[in-house]
């Protein structure tokens, strides 16, 4: 993944005017919602959940065949994080930024809609190294889908408005270390709605 | 939409949410030991509430206790997973939760618990938790004491003060039991620097327990 990025980077930044022609950008503001992180049970169930986190999304795509597109998408969200236990106050743990990499395919579904999957990468990143993030920073593997749905606003710029789902399992060297075995499914769901620059 | 195309998008999102329904696998905390203290048919367990956090400890400035009691505070913090436990240093003592001191342990009148540690030849500790009237109310500050029994600067005393330190606070966070293993933090008389997968259980399973002593406001 290190050696793609920077190759879709200068591929599009760097390549002829007439590639950087055909390339769709958008820049779009949103919010990720996410299942549990982590189930626990100490003498009851404990629960690790992320809040709604604000989420920028920049993303790039590249026409592969008449109907379909390749591309890159690059997310960053921060939200805090919690433990929930029955009976029990909610505990914030401090606060996790996530930086995701998805390389995809887009297509039409209907006029002004398209679906869009890919595959990547999810870093975990928390402001403090404690807790379930004691040894750090967490990287996984990430599989998602979306729709996409975008109108012309101005000569060269659209609206776009997506909606994301994506999963992936997660765990954690400090988890590991602990004994904690296999690893918790999170699914994710991202709205988001910018602004799209592209050909028409 | 064609048929195909709705299938492909089908099959797109529910794959993922098929994968997702595992969970993972917590392990079993069942090699934690008994951290209660238990006097005839009296249990007294006890563990800091989210109120009361971070705990605020004093240390002296003497044979080098700030620097154990920082290390302490790091260790322990780093046995939960959850938050349960939080600490930091105070610079006034009169505010403290729990105060740590260099020297032998004053003799105790009868609302002290003496919770005494460490048989090593360099140091010794202990951790007094006085209680009030009813015995079910701690009266804040809890108090330990480290003493180094030769001079600091001698070979291993400042070892053994730094763990003793950690064991020490480890009775001031709540436990007030000393494990049966050797290869423990909170064993009697230990010689591990720090915390095993057991001390980390029982801190666990300690924080997770409805105590049965709740604590006064400082």
């Amino acid at each position: 993944m290190r050696a793609i990025l920077p190759f879709m980077v200068l591929t599009i930044a760097g390549g002829p005017p007439a590639l950087q022609a055909q390339v769709d950008y958008n820049a779009r503001l949103g919010l990720t919602w996410a299942t549990a992180l982590l189930r626990d049970d100490v003498i009851g169930g404990i629960e690790v959940r992320q809040k709604l986190a604000p989420t920028l999304v920049l993303g790039a795509a590249l026409p592969i065949a008449p109907r379909y597109r390749a591309g890159l998408e690059l997310a960053v969200a921060t939200s805090g994080y919690q433990s929930k236990q029955a009976g029990a106050p909610t505990v914030d743990l401090g606060t996790v930024r996530t930086g995701s990499v998805t390389l995809g395919l887009d297509g039409p579904v209907a006029q002004g809609l398209r679906w869009r999957a890919g595959v990547g990468l999810l870093l975990y990143w928390p402001t403090e190294d404690r807790g379930i993030f004691l040894r750090g920073r967490t990287t996984r593997f990430l599989a998602g889908a979306g729709i996409d749905y975008q109108r012309p606003i101005m000569a060269q710029w659209d609206m776009i408005a997506s909606l994301r789902y994506d999963f992936h399992r997660f765990t954690t060297e400090e988890l590991r270390a602990r004994g904690f075995s296999q690893s918790q499914g999170v699914q994710r769901v991202a709205a988001s709605i910018g602004l799209a620059r592209g050909h028409r | 939409m064609s048929l195909h195309r709705l299938l492909a998008l089908v099959c797109l999102a529910s794959g993922p949410a098929l994968l997702s329904c595992a969970d993972i696998a917590a392990p079993s905390r069942s090699n934690a030991y008994e951290w209660r203290r238990i006097v005839g048919t009296t249990i007294q367990s006890f563990h800091w509430p989210q109120s009361r956090l971070p705990v605020r400890i004093w240390a002296e400035d003497a044979v080098n206790l700030p620097a154990h009691v920082r290390h302490g505070i790091a260790e322990w913090e780093a046995a939960f997973l959850y938050g349960e436990f939080r600490g930091v240093m105070v610079s006034d003592s009169s505010v403290a939760d729990v105060i740590v001191t260099s020297g032998i342990a004053p003799p105790g009148s009868f609302s002290i618990t003496r919770l005494e540690s460490l048989m090593a030849p360099e140091c010794q500790g202990a951790t007094d938790v006085e209680l009030d009237a009813t015995g079910k109310v701690i009266l804040p500050p809890i108090r330990v004491y480290v003493d180094p029994r030769f001079d600091p600067s001698l070979p291993g005393v400042d070892e053994c003060m730094a763990l003793t330190t950690t064991h020490e606070l480890g009775h001031a966070l709540g436990i007030f039991a000393h494990s049966p293993n050797v290869d423990d933090l909170m064993y009697s008389d230990p010689v591990v620097t720090t915390l095993s997968p057991r001390d980390r259980a029982t801190a666990e399973l300690a924080y997770h327990t409805e105590p049965t002593l709740t604590v006064a406001p400082r």
